[in-house]
C-alpha cells in the first residue's frame, strides 16, 4: 500500500522518460558543444581541432549582433503586440455589447494562425510588393504617397515588415487564450464592481488584468520563445536579404550548416542560442515565482 | 506483487519507446534478392515526377532483379539536402547534382565514383553527349558526371515593343544600353528582375565576370586554393550591373520581387525584357506564343574575357562512391540518358538534353532547338556563379549584390569583402 510513498517504484516510472530526456535533450547539448570546437562537414570524415576559434569569429561578425538584434526586435514587438492588445481585444470581445458578435470576430482573429507559413509569406510579399502590391496602393490611395517603399527590398524596413505579417498572423491565437481565461473569471467580481461603480476601464485594470496574470506570464513566455526561434517567416520571406539586413539566429545557423557546410560554426552558434534562451528562461522562471510568492 | 507489476509496466513503456526507432530499414523491397538502387533527383513536381515514375518502370521491366527507389527535393532544398544525406548511410546510389564547384565538393571528398572506366568501355555513350556537358563534371581529366540537362542564360524580349520602337536584338553592351534607354522612354520598365533571392543578380554577374576578366584570371580565382579576385574586371563587372539599375533600366524594387513576379510581369507587358534559362523557354511558348524573341548576353566591347561564351551550365546526376551495386547505379545512368529516353525526355519535359540529336525540330519547339543551337555554338560556358564558387565566397558576393541594387555598397567595398573571404578560407 506504500505506492504513493516508495522513492524506488517512483525512481523506476520516471526512469524511461528521464532516459529518454538525457538521452535527447542533455547528451546532445554536450556533444553540440564539443562539436563546435572542431572543423568539420556533413559529408566528410575528417575532423580538426580549431578550439574556440567559431566563437572568436562570432563574437567579430556583424551578421551576428544584426541577427541578435532582429530577435529581440522580434520578442519585444511580439509581446507588446500579441501579449499587449491580445489581452485587450479578448477583453473588448467579452464586453456584453460584443459578445453577440464574438463567435464571428473570434474566427476571423484567429483564422490567420491556422495558415501555413509559407502561405502567409508568399501572400505578405505581394502585399508588400512596392508596384503591385496592397500596402502601397492604398497609401497612394489616401494620399501618402510619402510613406510608400520597396517594404521587403530595404534593409531599414525588411524585419519590421516581416514581423508586422508576424504579428498579424499570431495576435488571434494569444487572443483566444486570453478569452478562454476570461471567461474563467466568475461573473460576481464584475457584478460587484459594477454595482460599486466601476466602468468598463477600470474593470480591466482592476479585474481582468489581475485574474489573468498567469495567463500573461505563460503568454509572454510562448512569445520571447517563439521570438528567438524564429526561421521560416524569415526563410520564406526574404531568406535574410537584402543583404543580411534581416538574419536570425536560426537563419544564421542554418547558412553556416546547411549552405556553407561549417557543421563547427554551425555547432557554435546553436550553443550560443542555447545560453541565450536558457538564460532568458531562467529569468522569467524567476519572475514566475517571485508573482506567485505575492 | 506491486513491485512487479510496476516493473512490468516500466519494461513496457520502455520498449514501446524502443519500438519507434528500429523498423524503419524494414519497408518492402520485394524479394529478398532483388538489388535497390536509391535514385534521388530535383524535379519534386508532378510533371516532371511522373516522367522518372515511368522511366524507372521501363527500367525495372528491362532489368529484372534491379528496383529503383526514388526522392526527390527542391530547388532549394536539394542543396541542403545533398549535403545531409551524404553524410549517412542513407545516401543515395544515383544523385543530382548541379556541376562545377558543387558537384567538385562531393568529388574532393571522395564521395563520387569515377565514371571514367565506364565511358571508356562504351565510346558510343560518351561520345553521344556534348563535350559542353561533360566537362564542367570532369576533375582531373576524369569524368565524375553524366549530364542530363544543359542549359543557357538568354534575355527574352517583347517582339511587339521592340517593333514599334524599331530595335533590333543587340549584339554589344553599348547597343543594348541604347536599346535600353528607348525602352525605357516608352513608360516600359526595359528588364524585369526579381531578386529577392539573389541568385538572379547573381545570373548577371557569372556572365558579366565572365566578360570582363581575362579568362586564365577567373579561372584561378574560382579555385579555392589559388582565389584573388584582385582583377579590375571584377568591379567592372560590378559596375555594368550597377548602371543598369542607376539608369532606372530595372523595375522598381527589384530586391522585393519574386522572379516568378517578374515572369508575370514581363506576361503582363509591365517590362519588356526578363532574363532567363532556356529551361523556362517552354512557359513562353505557352503563355506568350509567337510574341517573343531571345538573344545572349551582348559582347562588352573592351572586355577582358572571352565575348563568345556564353552564360550556363549542365546539371546532371553523379553515382556514389560508396554505392553497394556501382554497376547496376551506372546502368541505370545510361538507360537515362539513352539517345530514346533522351527524346522522351525533351518531348515529355520540354528540358534541354546534351545528348546529341535528342533535341530535334520533331520533338521540341523552334525556340529550343534554336536556344541549343546558341549553347552548342558558343565556345564555352560560364557556369553559374553560386555553384562554380566556394559556397562560402558565394554567401559574401550574392547578398551583397542586393545591397549594391540598394545603393548600400560600393562594387569596391563588395570586392574587398570577396576577397577577405577567400584570403580566409584559403589559410584554413
Amino acid at each position: 500500500m506504500k505506492l504513493y510513498g516508495n522513492k524506488k517504484t517512483a525512481l523506476l516510472f520516471i526512469a524511461p522518460a528521464l532516459l529518454f530526456v538525457l538521452l535527447f535533450i542533455y547528451y546532445p547539448i554536450v556533444q553540440n558543444f564539443f562539436m563546435s570546437l572542431y572543423r568539420w562537414k556533413a559529408f566528410g570524415e575528417d575532423r580538426i581541432w580549431v578550439g574556440l576559434q567559431y566563437y572568436r569569429r562570432i563574437a567579430q561578425d556583424p551578421v551576428f549582433y544584426t541577427a541578435l538584434t532582429n530577435n529581440f526586435l522580434y520578442a519585444l514587438i511580439s509581446i507588446v503586440f500579441q501579449v499587449g492588445f491580445g489581452l485587450v481585444i479578448a477583453a473588448i470581445l467579452e464586453e456584453t455589447f460584443f459578445r453577440r458578435f464574438q463567435g464571428f470576430f473570434r474566427t476571423v482573429f484567429f483564422m490567420p494562425s491556422v495558415i501555413s507559413i509559407t502561405v502567409v509569406g508568399l501572400l505578405f510579399q505581394l502585399i508588400y510588393h512596392p508596384s503591385i502590391g496592397l500596402l502601397n496602393n492604398f497609401l497612394k490611395a489616401i494620399g501618402l504617397e510619402n510613406l510608400t517603399r520597396a517594404w521587403l527590398g530595404e534593409s531599414g524596413s525588411a524585419m519590421y515588415a516581416i514581423i508586422a505579417s508576424s504579428q498579424w498572423q499570431y495576435i488571434g491565437y494569444i487572443m483566444l487564450l486570453f478569452l478562454v481565461a476570461i471567461q474563467k473569471i466568475p461573473k460576481e467580481l464584475y457584478e460587484s464592481a459594477e454595482m460599486d461603480g466601476a466602468g468598463a476601464f477600470q474593470r480591466f485594470i482592476h479585474i481582468t488584468v489581475p485574474q489573468v496574470k498567469e495567463t500573461i506570464i505563460m503568454n509572454s513566455i510562448i512569445t520571447v520563445i517563439g521570438g528567438f526561434k524564429v526561421f521560416d517567416e524569415v526563410y520564406v520571406m526574404t531568406a535574410g536579404g537584402p543583404g543580411r539586413s534581416t538574419e536570425v539566429l536560426a537563419t544564421f545557423l542554418y547558412r553556416s550548416g546547411f549552405r556553407n557546410d561549417e557543421m563547427g560554426m554551425a555547432s557554435a552558434i546553436a550553443s550560443i542560442i542555447f545560453v541565450i534562451t536558457f538564460v532568458l528562461t531562467l529569468v522569467q522562471l524567476y519572475i514566475n515565482r517571485k508573482i506567485a510568492e505575492e | 506483487m506491486r513491485r512487479k507489476i510496476a516493473l512490468l509496466l516500466c519494461l513496457v513503456m520502455l520498449t514501446g519507446l524502443f519500438a519507434g526507432c528500429t523498423g524503419t530499414d524494414t519497408k518492402t523491397q520485394g524479394s529478398s534478392d532483388d538489388i535497390t538502387i536509391k535514385f534521388l533527383h530535383k524535379w519534386p513536381n508532378q510533371k516532371d515526377n511522373d516522367y522518372f515514375v515511368s522511366a524507372i518502370a521501363k527500367f525495372e521491366e528491362a532489368n529484372p532483379g534491379v528496383k529503383v527507389s526514388m526522392d526527390s527535393a527542391g530547388d532549394e532544398a536539394m542543396k541542403d539536402k545533398i549535403r545531409v544525406v551524404m553524410g549517412t548511410t542513407e545516401q543515395p546510389d544515383v544523385f543530382f547534382s548541379w556541376s562545377g564547384e558543387f558537384a567538385k565538393n562531393f568529388i574532393r571528398e571522395g564521395n563520387v565514383l569515377d565514371l571514367t572506366p565506364y565511358l571508356e568501355a562504351d565510346p558510343e555513350w560518351r561520345d553521344s553527349i556534348m563535350m559542353a556537358g561533360l566537362e564542367p563534371f570532369m576533375e582531373d581529366g576524369k569524368y565524375y558526371g553524366i549530364p542530363y540537362r544543359i542549359n543557357g542564360k538568354f534575355f527574352v524580349y517583347n517582339k511587339k515593343i521592340f517593333e514599334e520602337n524599331n530595335l533590333s536584338e543587340p549584339k554589344t553592351w553599348s547597343e543594348f544600353l541604347s536599346v535600353l534607354e528607348t525602352i525605357k522612354g516608352t513608360g516600359v520598365a526595359p528588364i524585369g528582375l526579381g531578386n529577392i533571392y539573389p541568385w538572379a543578380a547573381c545570373h548577371y554577374i557569372t556572365g558579366l565576370n565572365q566578360k570582363c576578366v581575362p579568362e586564365d584570371v577567373r579561372h584561378d580565382d574560382y579555385i579555392r586554393e589559388t582565389g584573388e579576385y584582385t582583377d579590375p574586371g571584377y568591379i567592372k563587372a560590378l559596375e555594368h550591373f550597377k548602371e543598369l539599375n542607376d539608369k532606372g533600366y530595372f523595375q522598381e524594387g527589384v530586391n522585393s520581387t519574386e522572379h516568378n513576379m517578374a515572369l508575370e510581369m514581363f506576361y503582363g507587358e509591365k517590362v519588356a525584357m526578363v532574363y532567363v534559362e532556356l529551361e523556362e523557354f517552354g512557359d513562353f511558348d505557352e503563355k506568350f506564343e509567337g510574341e517573343w524573341g531571345f538573344f545572349p548576353m551582348p559582347a562588352i566591347e573592351d572586355g577582358a574575357g572571352n565575348q563568345n561564351f556564353l552564360t550556363g551550365a549542365p546539371d546532371g546526376f553523379m553515382v556514389s562512391s560508396r554505392s553497394a551495386n556501382p554497376d547496376e547505379a551506372v546502368a541505370f545512368l545510361k538507360f537515362l540518358t539513352t539517345l530514346e529516353n533522351s527524346s522522351e525526355m525533351v518531348q515529355t519535359l520540354g528540358w534541354p538534353s546534351p545528348v546529341e540529336g535528342a533535341v530535334n525540330s520533331e520533338n521540341s519547339p523552334a525556340s529550343l532547338v534554336a536556344g541549343l543551337e546558341a549553347v552548342s555554338k558558343a565556345e564555352g560556358m560560364a557556369l553559374w556563379l553560386d555553384t562554380d564558387i566556394d559556397i562560402r565566397i558565394s554567401d559574401v558576393y550574392l547578398p551583397a549584390l542586393q545591397e549594391l541594387l540598394n545603393n548600400d555598397k560600393t562594387p569596391e567595398q563588395i570586392m574587398k569583402e570577396v576577397q577577405e573571404i577567400s584570403e580566409r578560407i584559403k589559410a584554413e
